[in-house]
């Protein structure tokens, strides 16, 4: 034995097996070995989200992608990239994704039951259904639901909806929903506003989630470095916020005020402003309505917004009651924004997943007129339209205009209260139509790349309208929540496998146009969107067929970039250096490319095409042809209300369901840049870089003042339960200073019940205990906070 | 007597047990051990270097415009002079038949392959004037690939370089043996 261990000793053999060993231990399967190769790049726009983010993909042996980075040439996030972007691989390679069509066989919602189905027989089935239904005369009992709001993709569908004949589609909503709307109001086209935050040496920002990403999170991460470049600030920051966001801790300046006051706070700078004679007063004398006292068209006089702002309810002292902000800091706040050159006022979640009460809306907007920032050369300008290819025109055909002539289902429906005056985007609505047993029923509901169930304010309207609705067809990449629940799944190539574009950032006011070309081979049984839809539209034949006439969904985007190549506008931003923010509006640029077909080269290469933007008060559609601070379109739609402040804007607030005594606390929930939120869950690099006072293991923590928990006889690290008149959720209670008393916030983006293992099950779904009110003037669901009690689990 | 007798021809056993014992472990360790740890294969087909001689190193060895190394050419480089059969060899005739025409890549087994954490550039050592023979077999005579012996417990090569290769060959080139050179 002794001998045999001496032996052994002297031989190489146990050094040998102990360095195997430790190479062993490297191999074993769940150690990540990325493949080798030739490593290539290619350049491609992002379309994770709508921010327009020029990226490229690293790939070995052009199949395999192993990172995603900024493309320093791209002029929108110059070279940076977001966190969902440079997690996004992990959405190409994911486990949850769906590998060939599938049809539900048994209960809906049973996991079990669902069954691989050739793409010619579910895409069949579609049309074979819908067929029926257009046969029977009921069109109208289709309705959908898409993500892809700045996209060829929205274009689509609205196309394909009107060739078949329903009112029906929807788009998830999004703060660009009310702004639109807002622009319709002010200066009759239904555009959203943009900001050319770049070049602002003063930006006043009420709540807008600058860092946390503000429409394009890429653009803002290049302002950023742009204004904080060697040290030295370029833009003065105020930020106004209920809570100490990342914004607000990076800003120069915070101002704590309530939920939902930020417009209050507006309006009472502009109080100021107006007293102390610190507008543009030229501007508001020649190019706005509404500021003097004004006279409608039966000749009916109205007060205007110098009489109605100068009112006691907007006095510091008054706004100081609703604000908590001292009357001085108001006075000071007032005059810096008012003297300031060039200061702009912005607004609006991160991801603007959340319309806006559209008196909010103008409230933030006066402000901005006051200063004389909406015209020409102005910070404030209404987004451009990109002048894409058009698509063919509908030949009217008879089942089709039946269908439309049905009111869409929201609008048909009675309703509890009087309806909108300015219906938008109103899926709420027509959710809450579809569960009340609406005029007519859905038959079949399409739901592209997006996530209701899970991501919807108030998710549960979803279930609920689910209930009634007789088949959801799936247009989805992954088994998410609204995937989980549907009858059929189409499963559709992610970012990055197939060709999609990108049609303006949200926020900024001058005109992009990106195409999303794949970077490598799908390698799942999936098909792009546009392909699905042009394919049912075949089956379909006539007239639908006629509408969507391409051969597949690239020769559709081809065409559309034709279209914009045939314009002569704008130009390739293919190199280092466009600043995109020195654009002037109405400004010239000259074309750099030579046709259609060099156009889409390049722009399937990974460059954008941009133009200048507009002047935001040439040919203004409004009817006293100025930009309009009293909203005669309102009045022309028949808003009534006790007195003229209906038409102007003005500060109003409608309490949250429940009461002070079951609920003694408010709920805000909050986004942050390390959760992807609504339609796309958390890829689980991303949620790595989520601190553990939010989210340790499964457990979600939300944040109190440490003076409510001291009220609450509550510490750090608590569970809890947090209860809504919506429901309630298992969290444990972080302390943070940077809360407001009395306030619970809660962050966006956790609490998925589908996916994989690193995403389900981690942390609360926030949109489950929200509340969303329906805004009076254009019935879009906002949220601003619910009524909450954090009890002692 | 008969006891001490006992206790020395007790001694003789042992120490003919420990011999044994010792010997045995010494004979494993040294010479059936290092056989019995490595299994021998094949390559999926013969490639012959010397048949390849109208072609320079550089052809199919070559380095990449941003300064990788290529290692074992692609199909799609066999491709280019084998898109059909050139020659009699069977093993020509299986790369045509089950790689070329059906757009495989030959699941060659490569006799330096480095364990993932090891980071290797060829560009230095090239520019270094650090010949392909230092490292690599000499393969300008060779028509017959010759077995790849792979560790049945790391699943790489024999011939993989070890560390204290590229120690020995740093130390006396006056290369950096810091850490963070070969593990990134
Ligand atoms: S900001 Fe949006 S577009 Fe840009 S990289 Fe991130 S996810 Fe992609």
């Amino acid at each position: 034995m002794a001998g045999a261990v001496g032996g052994t000793l002297l031989s190489p053999l146990p050094w040998k097996l102990t360095d195997d060993a430790a190479i062993w231990s490297q191999n074993w399967f769940w150690r990540p070995s990325p493949a080798r190769g030739e490593i290539t790049r290619k350049p491609t726009v992002c379309a994770l989200c709508e921010g327009g983010c020029g990226v490229q993909a690293r790939l070995v042996d052009g199949k395999r992608a192993i990172l995603l980075e900024g493309n320093p040439n791209h002029p929108v996030n110059q070279g940076g990239i977001c966190a969902l972007g440079a997690a996004g691989l992990q959405f190409l390679y994911a486990p949850y994704r769906i590998a060939q069509p599938l049809k539900q066989t048994k209960r809906r919602g049973d996991p079990t039951g669902f069954q691989p189905i050739a793409w010619n027989e579910a895409v069949g089935e579609l049309a074979k259904k819908l067929g029926q239904m257009r046969a029977d005369g009921k069109p109208n009992g289709l309705a959908g639901i898409t993500r892809r709001r700045c996209s060829s993709m929205d274009a689509l569908l609205n196309q394909f909806f009107a060739a078949y004949g329903s009112p029906n589609l929807f788009k998830m909503p999004a703060h660009a929903d009310s702004l639109k709307l807002a622009g319709a109001v002010t200066t009759g086209r239904e555009a959203p506003f943009g900001c050319n935050i770049e070049d602002a040496p003063y930006i006043l920002s009420f709540g807008a989630g600058l860092v946390e990403g503000w429409g394009s999170p890429g653009r803002m991460q290049a302002a950023f470095r742009r204004w904080r470049q060697g040290g030295k600030s370029a833009a003065k920051i105020v930020q106004v916020d209920s809570r100490c966001s990342t914004t607000a801790a990076m800003a120069d300046r915070w101002i704590a005020v309530p939920p939902g006051t930020e417009a209050a706070l507006a309006l009472g700078i502009a109080h100021l402003m107006v007293k102390d004679k610190l507008y543009d007063a030229e501007f508001m004398a020649d190019r706005v309505f509404g500021f003097e006292d004004w006279t409608d068209s039966q000749g009916k006089n109205h007060k205007g917004f110098k009489f109605l702002v100068q009112t006691d309810a907007y006095t510091p002292e008054a706004i100081s009651k609703l604000t908590g902000v001292d009357p001085a800091k108001i006075r000071e706040l007032a005059k810096e924004f008012g003297t300031q050159k060039g200061a702009v006022a912005v607004w609006g979640q991160p991801q603007g997943s959340v319309p806006k009460d559209m008196y909010n809306e103008l409230s933030f907007l006066a402000l901005n007129a006051l200063k004389g920032n909406i015209k020409a050369g102005g910070a404030i300008g209404l987004a451009p339209e990109v002048p894409l290819g058009a698509l063919p025109e509908l030949p009217g055909d008879p089942s089709a205009l039946k269908g439309l002539k049905q009111l869409r289902l929201d609008l048909a429906s009675s309703q509890k209260g009087p309806p909108p005056v300015l219906p938008g985007n109103n899926l709420h609505g027509f959710l809450d139509a579809v569960s009340n047993g609406g005029k007519y029923p859905i038959e079949v509901m399409l739901v592209h790349e997006a996530n209701p169930a899970y991501g919807l304010c108030e998710n549960k309207l979803f279930q609920q309208a689910l209930t009634k609705i007789g088949t959801l067809v799936s247009l989805s990449s992954y088994m998410d929540e609204t995937a989980q629940q549907a009858d059929l799944i189409l499963p559709i190539h992610t970012a990055f496998e197939g060709f999609d574009d990108v049609i303006g950032i949200p926020g900024a006011p001058y005109a992009y146009y990106g195409v999303c070309a794949p970077v490598l081979k799908p390698h799942l049984n999936t098909k792009a969107a546009g392909d699905i839809v042009m394919s049912v539209a075949k089956q379909l034949g006539g007239s639908i067929a006629a509408a969507l006439p391409w051969a597949s969904h690239e020769e559709y985007l081809k065409k559309r970039a034709e279209g914009l190549a045939a314009s002569a506008r704008g130009a390739l931003a293919d190199k280092k250096g466009v600043e995109l923010w020195k654009l002037q509006p109405e400004e010239a640029v000259k074309p750099n490319y030579k046709d259609g077909a060099d156009l889409w080269k390049k722009l399937a290469g990974g460059a954008c095409w941009y133009d200048a933007p507009v002047d935001p008060l040439k040919d203004l559609k409004t009817e006293s042809g100025k930009f309009e601070l009293a909203a005669q379109l309102l009045l022309a739609k028949g808003q009534t209300g006790d007195d003229d402040q209906v038409y102007l804007p003005h500060f109003s607030q409608v309490p949250p369901r429940g009461s002070d005594k079951d609920y003694p606390l408010l709920l805000v929930t909050y986004q942050m840049s390390a959760l992807a939120d609504r339609d796309l869950a958390n890829p689980p690099f991303m949620t790595k870089t989520v601190f553990d006072f939010i989210l340790r293991q499964n457990d979600q923590f939300v944040e109190i003042n440490p003076a409510t928990a001291s009220e609450l006889g509550m510490a750090e690290g608590d569970s809890a339960v947090l209860k809504t008149p919506q429901g309630e959720v298992p969290v444990r209670v972080h302390l943070y200073a940077g809360a407001r008393p009395k306030v619970v916030y809660l962050a966006q983006g956790l609490g998925h019940k589908a996916y994989d293992e690193y995403i389900k099950d981690k942390g609360v779904n926030a949109n489950g205990v929200v509340e969303v009110q329906l805004d009076r003037v254009t019935g879009l669901g906002t949220v601003w906070a619910a009524r909450a009690h954090l009890r002692r689990a | 007597m008969k006891e001490e007798n006992k206790s020395a021809s007790g001694k003789v056993v042992g120490g003919v047990v420990f011999a044994v014992g010792f010997i045995g472990a010494l004979v494993f360790g040294w010479v059936i051990g290092p056989d019995l740890l490595y299994s021998q294969k094949a390559q999926p087909i013969n490639f012959s270097h010397v048949a390849h001689q109208d072609t320079t190193c550089e052809d199919c060895h070559a380095f990449r415009p941003d300064g990788t190394y290529v290692g074992i050419p692609k199909i799609d480089k066999c491709k280019e002079c084998h898109e059909s059969q050139m020659g009699q060899e069977k093993s020509e005739q299986i790369l045509v038949d089950e790689y070329i025409q059906k757009e495989r890549e030959v699941p060659w087994l490569v006799y330096a392959w480095q364990p993932d954490n090891v980071f290797f550039s060829h560009a230095p050592h090239q520019a270094k004037g650090v010949k392909c023979e230092s490292c690599h077999r000499p393969v300008k005579e060779e028509k017959v690939v010759p077995y790849f012996y792979e560790n049945r417990l790391t699943g790489y090569s024999k011939s993989t370089m070890k560390m204290v290769d590229c120690e020995k060959c740093h130390a006396e080139q006056n290369g950096s043996n810091n850490c963070e050179i070969c593990h990134k």
